[in-house]
């Protein structure tokens, strides 16, 4: 395209250069006479080099911008994605205790490293982190160790640097398991502290 | 309303006594020797003196109610009614101590003998229930009854309580109740049901969690620990004018309520300076006194009967296990050493035992101990499933528990030495936290 312009513009030049050679050899063979010149003169100033090369660039530009645009938004939906997986694994990855414990085991603390750094990211988030037991034992003792896995799970996280009072704990003892079965791989699973994000 | 009801019910079952006790009854049986031998007992089928028909039914049930309540109190052996030799359905009138000829009765082994008639008119029922020593020929106890047809259970249990005092001195606990929580989809509310598992009626409609129902000492009111406003506080709701209280809401924990057996002060656990202690309050939830200070979860206080002590679950040692204390605090003393885990005393009302839940063996099981922690007893055996929660009846002879044994958690009942355990109801959902009511006045 860019080519085919040339071309035309190199066409348009020979033409004038011939008109201003036929003119000059014209007065000496015959007479006067008008020609109609102003029209091709008046057209299109001729553009130099940089200008040319300043409006390619811009062509060049708005190309790229347009591009850019296309993968920025791919990458903010990308990341909102992202955003949305974390913030979801945030709530629904539990962190697991032992039976009548409250210590922090090390899988559990590898998921609250990770639940740090993204509260870490997200300065405006306020959480409460809920302390459940299984089924066995009393109701009474059950509430108050699920206070105490609540408690391990957020002393860990103000320890990393959280703000204390961006948490709140509660426990609900063994009143809300999430598996109802009889058996130890439920009561394992029951046996957890749950990170829930405050609505906004 | 229904709470109403129960208390309308109560004032308008007339019971009529007519005839004082014999000296006989005065001497009581020692049911807890271990040479006590049950008596042999013959129930018959009340006869119907009210004329009108279609009254098998009445009949019918108050010989279930009467097998029920004598054959779970340990006390008789039941004489199967085919074995009678005195034929059914003589002319009622003629039904008085004269006429009855207790050869018949002898002859098949029966000692006691129970008889009696009824009358029901309408939505009015009437009736009369004599007890007979059949070995001397005497009369030793009759009582009559007029209430509502819907009240024939009730009048019935009286009954038995009745044998139950002239027999052993103290009156039965057939006509107390049960609280209990029962899970209903996802939110758990305190229902109250008549000892045998008749007469449901629901106590909270929080439609959240509510837990650890306690009867108050005269039985008008319960505690309980409820999730309503979205921390778990203790709640008082009261039976007869319906009204609810939250009474305790600090910040943390407000849970496991025990009424004093005075009536004016709880013990209760809450975690508000974060740890969770045991705390004496006001029946208003205002703060007494702090009975417990250790850095261990201390939870779940029972009075003895006299004020005097209370014990409670504390994993002070790393586990939890009971302790007892004095009721102003300090003294504290740990009672259960034998399982690493040992939760839910209940002070047994004859202040003589202290009931709770011990691991073993992978299972949860029903112990009983004196109250300086020895002559540790398991009630329940291996195979039964896991055993938790145990309550006392207000005689101390009964214990309502939990158990897995049959599927789903579900509510039984036993005698003290473990005899007589059979589940009390079954409902679609899990029960669990029962707690025996005490005599109802």
């Amino acid at each position: 395209m860019y080519r085919k312009l040339s071309r035309n513009l190199l066409f348009f030049v020979l033409v004038v250069s011939l008109s201003f050679f036929l003119n000059a050899c014209a007065k000496k063979v015959v007479q006067e006479e008008a020609l109609p010149m102003e029209e091709p003169q008046v057209s299109e100033p001729m553009e130099s080099e940089e200008e040319r090369a300043a409006r390619e660039a811009q062509l060049k530009e708005e190309e790229l911008r347009k591009q850019r645009e296309i993968e920025e938004a791919a990458l903010r939906e990308e990341a909102a994605r992202r955003e949305t997986k974390l913030r979801e694994a945030f709530e629904n990855v539990d962190i697991n205790f032992d039976f009548d414990q409250f210590f922090l085991r090390d899988d559990a603390r590898e998921i609250l490293a990770e639940k740090t750094s993204w509260l870490l990211e997200h300065a405006d988030v306020t959480i409460t982190v809920e302390g459940h037991c299984d089924e066995r034992g009393t109701t009474e003792y059950n509430m108050a160790l699920g206070e105490r896995r609540a408690n391990s799970a957020m002393k860990y996280l103000v320890n990393a640097g959280v703000r204390a009072d961006r948490i709140s704990t509660i426990s609900y003892g063994e009143e809300m398991p999430l598996y109802p079965g009889d058996n130890e791989e439920a009561w394992a699973k029951n046996r957890r502290a749950h990170f829930v994000i405050f609505p906004e | 309303m229904k709470e109403r009801s129960f208390v309308f019910i109560l004032a308008f079952l007339c019971v009529f006594s007519f005839k004082v006790t014999t000296p006989w009854a005065k001497v009581y049986i020692d049911i807890e020797s271990p040479s006590f031998r049950k008596f042999p007992i013959a129930i018959t089928y009340f006869t119907n003196v009210g004329g009108g028909d279609k009254k098998e039914s009445i009949s019918l049930e108050i010989f279930g109610v009467l097998c029920q309540d004598l054959e779970f109190s340990g006390l008789f052996n039941l004489i199967d009614p085919s074995h009678f030799i005195e034929a059914g359905g003589e002319d009622p009138e003629s039904d008085n101590d004269g006429k009855i000829d207790f050869n018949d009765w002898s002859i098949i082994g029966a000692e006691v003998l129970i008889k009696g008639s009824f009358c029901c008119n309408g939505d009015d029922l009437k009736i009369e229930a004599k007890l007979y020593d059949v070995f001397r020929g005497q009369f030793i106890l009759g009582k009559r009854y007029v209430g509502n047809r819907q009240d024939l259970r009730r009048m019935i249990h009286k009954f038995s309580d009745e044998i139950m005092l002239s027999f052993t001195g103290e009156k039965g606990v057939f006509d107390t109740k049960i609280a209990f929580v029962l899970r209903e989809s996802t939110h758990k509310e305190i229902y109250i049901m008549d000892f045998d598992g008749y007469d449901m009626r629901k106590v909270t409609d929080h439609r959240s969690i509510a837990v650890s129902p306690t009867w108050s000492p005269n039985g008008n009111k319960i505690a309980f620990t409820s999730y309503k406003k979205g921390n778990p506080d203790i709640y008082v709701k009261d039976l007869i004018s319906n009204k609810e209280d939250r009474i305790s809401r600090y910040g943390g924990l407000n849970i496991a309520p025990a009424w004093a057996p005075d009536g004016e002060r709880m013990a209760v656990t809450l975690s508000v300076n974060g740890n969770s202690e045991i705390y004496l309050v006001d029946v208003h939830g205002k703060k007494l006194k702090r009975l417990t200070k250790n850095w261990g979860i201390d939870v779940s206080p029972t009075w003895a009967p006299d004020g005097k002590k209370i014990a409670f679950v504390s994993n002070q040692s790393g586990n939890p296990n009971i302790y007892v204390m004095d009721s102003q605090g300090g003294n504290v003393r740990r009672l259960t050493f034998q399982t690493r885990y040992s939760v839910s005393p209940d002070w047994s009302p004859r202040g003589n035992k202290i009931a709770f839940c011990s691991l073993e063996g992978g299972c949860f099981h029903i112990c009983t101990m004196n109250p300086d922690g020895t002559d540790v007893r398991r009630l329940t055996t291996a195979d039964s499933g896991n055993n938790e929660d145990p309550s006392w009846s207000p005689d101390g002879r009964f214990i309502t528990f939990t158990s897995t044994r049959d599927g789903k958690k579900s509510i039984y009942i036993m005698r003290t030495d473990g005899n007589g355990q059979k589940r009390v109801r079954t409902f679609n959902g899990r029960s669990s936290n029962p707690c025996w009511s005490p005599r109802f006045h």
